[in-house]
């Protein structure tokens, strides 16, 4: 009898196919002083922090459950939002998937995207403290097989799990594939359309003409045809009232766009990429207040800066973040500019190539204001379609990735850079850079090898001139040790010049891997994706786990 | 009565979770040219499939697909491997993903995971994250980028082609 129930159990188990999937990531820190590095005495108290994030989702048949918990036990790492404490859940939701028939309809959390996120994006970050999900609804149905629509609405999560914005975010966006439906073969042609809305509620009864709700929409086209392709966005934000230093500024309002064009030509061994975006009073959150807030929180579309995101230490010093928004007081309203990419790569046997293959990237980026004149008598900012205003950013960068031997390779990069830290960050001087790093790569054996990486700034004002060092030895394919310092040498403060090293070492093993780290960190902005999050300096160890089952 | 009814229970509760543990979700991808894939089609492939999470910013990732890129054809020819290149680049810096794969000269199937939707539902946090499925079961995985890699990757291929 037990057999035949058994038997029983497991074949109706394995004919209903089902699963539990389980992530953990746990971030760990202890801060200690030091001689040079102290973290601020209000956060001393609590010197050991955890981040931790477990998920657990339930798939059966056409149905997913799931939910992730967050603890910031005892506190939060420290510059993480203050609302992101203790032990809560984080987000929580069901869903009907059914991809054969393109029905797929959440309840709870969900995150999103419309086109390039210019209009509407709920994603999460952890490095950043980044989780916008919105909790509602969101249907997704393919209408035709080249027509898909999704349409949504929610209050959007900004703190624990169900702390929610007072607003609710509502869109709509429509995808039509053309090229599938004119049946053009090996042609990309596809259009988009959304709509988001905020629904504000919360009235503000000391200021006139303040909306309820406020709209945006977006239209925009890919088209590839042979190694050609071209792409072009524009937004429109309904005039909402202007936010400075979290207050509204009284009778004064404002509509916003954006309009983005991608350029690309790639063929053989040969790519490449032009961005080109105008942004005026872009910046979008679910409550209006929290425009600018240093936690990222209340985001309701995305506004990466369109610049390369570099892998050497020294060449994230000075990071680019996208101008979309608008500064009353210093009357600066949005960016205008673009970047490029070229890449080749010099095939193997060739002259430039040698034996083992050679491969070039070049890339750069220039972004400003726009053009902007102030209308004193009715209180009008007015922006120039294609003009340059004052300069914000530039970069150029060069990168060669050469095999010398089967088991040696390097990669070498100088960048140029400016940087008007007055406009960024409020600092005093612009810095321009000149920025070199080498990286050798030797394998010993078929799974052991050695890294080094040199790195030097030349920088002409702020913290002054850095070199860098990072020694990487790779004994199999499980462990990795390290050390690393940056020094900033060239501080005309001879008493500010620190060495910011460290030590560590990772373990991994099929999908864990947990690393260990024991050093000083520098302060400033940590960015992933062009958003950034401020990170003070610090010193102590730092303990990081991520599993998956 | 009831100590077996718990123990099917159990052992009902254990057998649902343990069979298609390792399969790979119903979650939709475009690929470079437009098309889209349920990423869950891959289970059904007779052949291993290799599912390797990269980013046009990430240099180990780049590395360990430099890497395999030499022994690519090979492998194709011994295994019968496919290798489904999963970019997690958003907007930011997506606009690289071509240009990157064709001046590489990488003959993978690259997907975009634009929103991470592909990532978040196999709890992929770090990149590179490499695994190898085999009848929609994983047979191996490697969440960050070590040199030599791909050798553990070849063994690996060897030891399911002798299943």
């Amino acid at each position: 009898m037990k057999k035949i129930i058994l038997s029983a159990t497991l074949l109706t188990s394995s004919f209903f196919y089902a699963q539990v999937r389980v992530g953990i990531e746990s971030n760990n820190q202890y801060y200690l002083d030091d001689d040079k590095i102290k973290i601020e005495e209000n956060e001393a108290e609590d010197r050991f922090r955890s981040n931790t994030y477990i998920k657990v989702d339930y798939f059966k048949n056409k149905w997913e459950f799931g939910t992730q918990i967050e603890s910031y036990y005892p506190k939060a790492i420290i510059n993480y939002s203050p609302d992101l404490q203790d032990a809560n859940i984080g987000t929580i939701y069901a869903r009907y998937n059914d991809i054969d028939n393109g029905i797929n309809i959440t309840l709870g959390h969900f995150y999103e995207q419309f086109g390039s996120g210019l209009i509407l994006r709920s994603w999460e970050d952890r490095a950043l403290g980044i989780n916008n999900a919105l909790f509602g609804v969101n249907a997704k149905l393919r209408l035709t097989k080249n027509l898909d629509l999704t349409a949504l609405t929610g209050k959007q999560r900004i703190g624990m799990g169900f702390d929610l914005s007072e607003s609710y975010v509502m869109g709509s966006n429509l995808e039509f594939n053309a090229a599938d439906a004119l049946k053009f073969e090996n042609i990309d042609f596809r259009f988009g359309a959304s709509y988001v809305g905020r629904l504000d509620e919360h009235k503000e009864t000391g200021y006139a003409g303040v909306n309820d709700l406020i709209s945006a929409f977006s239209g925009r086209f890919n088209l590839g045809i042979g190694g050609f392709n071209f792409g072009t966005e524009y937004v429109h934000k309904q005039k909402d009232i202007v936010i400075a230093n979290e207050d509204y500024v009284d009778g004064t309002f404002l509509d916003g766009n954006a309009l983005l064009v991608n350029l690309g030509y790639n063929k053989g061994n040969f790519g490449s990429s032009v961005n080109l975006r105008r942004m005026e009073n872009m910046s979008f959150y679910s409550e209006r207040k929290l425009a600018g807030n240093q936690y990222n929180k209340s985001i309701i579309n995305y506004i990466p800066a369109l610049t390369k995101q570099y892998d050497f230490s020294l060449q994230n010093i000075y990071v680019y973040q996208a101008q979309g928004g608008i500064n009353w007081f210093e009357k600066r309203n949005g960016e205008i500019g673009g970047q490029y990419d070229f890449y080749y790569d010099f095939v193997e046997g060739t002259a430039l190539g040698g034996k083992y293959g050679t491969h070039l990237a070049v890339n750069g980026s220039y972004w400003g204001g726009l053009k902007s004149t102030y209308d004193f008598a009715n209180n009008k900012l007015e922006d120039e379609f294609l003009k340059l205003g004052e300069k914000y950013y530039s970069d150029i960068a060069v990168e060669i990735r050469k095999n010398w031997t089967s088991n040696f390779q390097t990669i070498t990069m100088y960048m140029n850079q400016y940087y008007n830290a007055p406009v960024l960050e409020g600092k005093f001087d612009e810095v321009k850079t000149d920025i070199v790093s080498v990286e050798g790569l030797y394998n010993f054996s078929e799974t052991s090898s050695v890294r080094l990486q040199l790195q030097n700034m030349w920088a002409s004002a702020d913290k002054g001139d850095w070199g860098a060092a990072l020694l990487e030895f790779v004994p199999n394919t499980m462990f990795s040790i390290y050390v690393t310092d940056m020094y900033n040498y060239g501080n005309t403060h001879p008493e500010s010049r620190i060495h910011y090293y460290s030590v560590g070492g990772s373990f991994s093993k099929g999908a864990t891997r947990i690393a260990v780290n024991y050093g000083r960190q520098r302060g400033g902005l940590m960015c992933v994706g062009g958003v950034c999050r401020y990170v003070p300096e610090s010193n102590g160890f730092t303990l990081n786990l991520t599993t998956n089952f | 009565m009831r100590l077996r009814l718990s123990l099917v229970t159990i052992c009902l509760l254990f057998v649902t979770f343990a069979i298609g543990q390792n399969k790979l979700p119903n979650v939709a991808l475009k690929s470079l040219n437009s098309k889209t894939v349920n990423i869950a089609n891959y289970n059904n492939s007779s052949k291993p499939v290799i599912v390797s999470f990269w980013a046009t910013w990430c240099g180990p990732c780049i590395k360990e697909l430099e890497a395999i890129k030499s022994r690519y054809a090979q492998w194709q020819k011994d295994y019968g491997v496919e290798l489904v290149a999963i970019s997690i680049d958003d907007s930011k810096t997506i606009s690289r993903v071509k240009p990157m794969v064709t001046s590489k000269g990488w003959k993978y199937e690259v997907l975009l995971d634009t929103n991470q939707e592909l990532k978040r539902a196999l709890n992929v946090v770090n990149v590179p994250y490499t695994m190898i499925l085999y009848k929609g079961k994983v047979m191996f995985t490697h969440s960050n980028y070590t040199p030599g890699i791909e050798n553990k990757i070849e063994q690996e291929l060897n030891k399911i082609s002798k299943k």
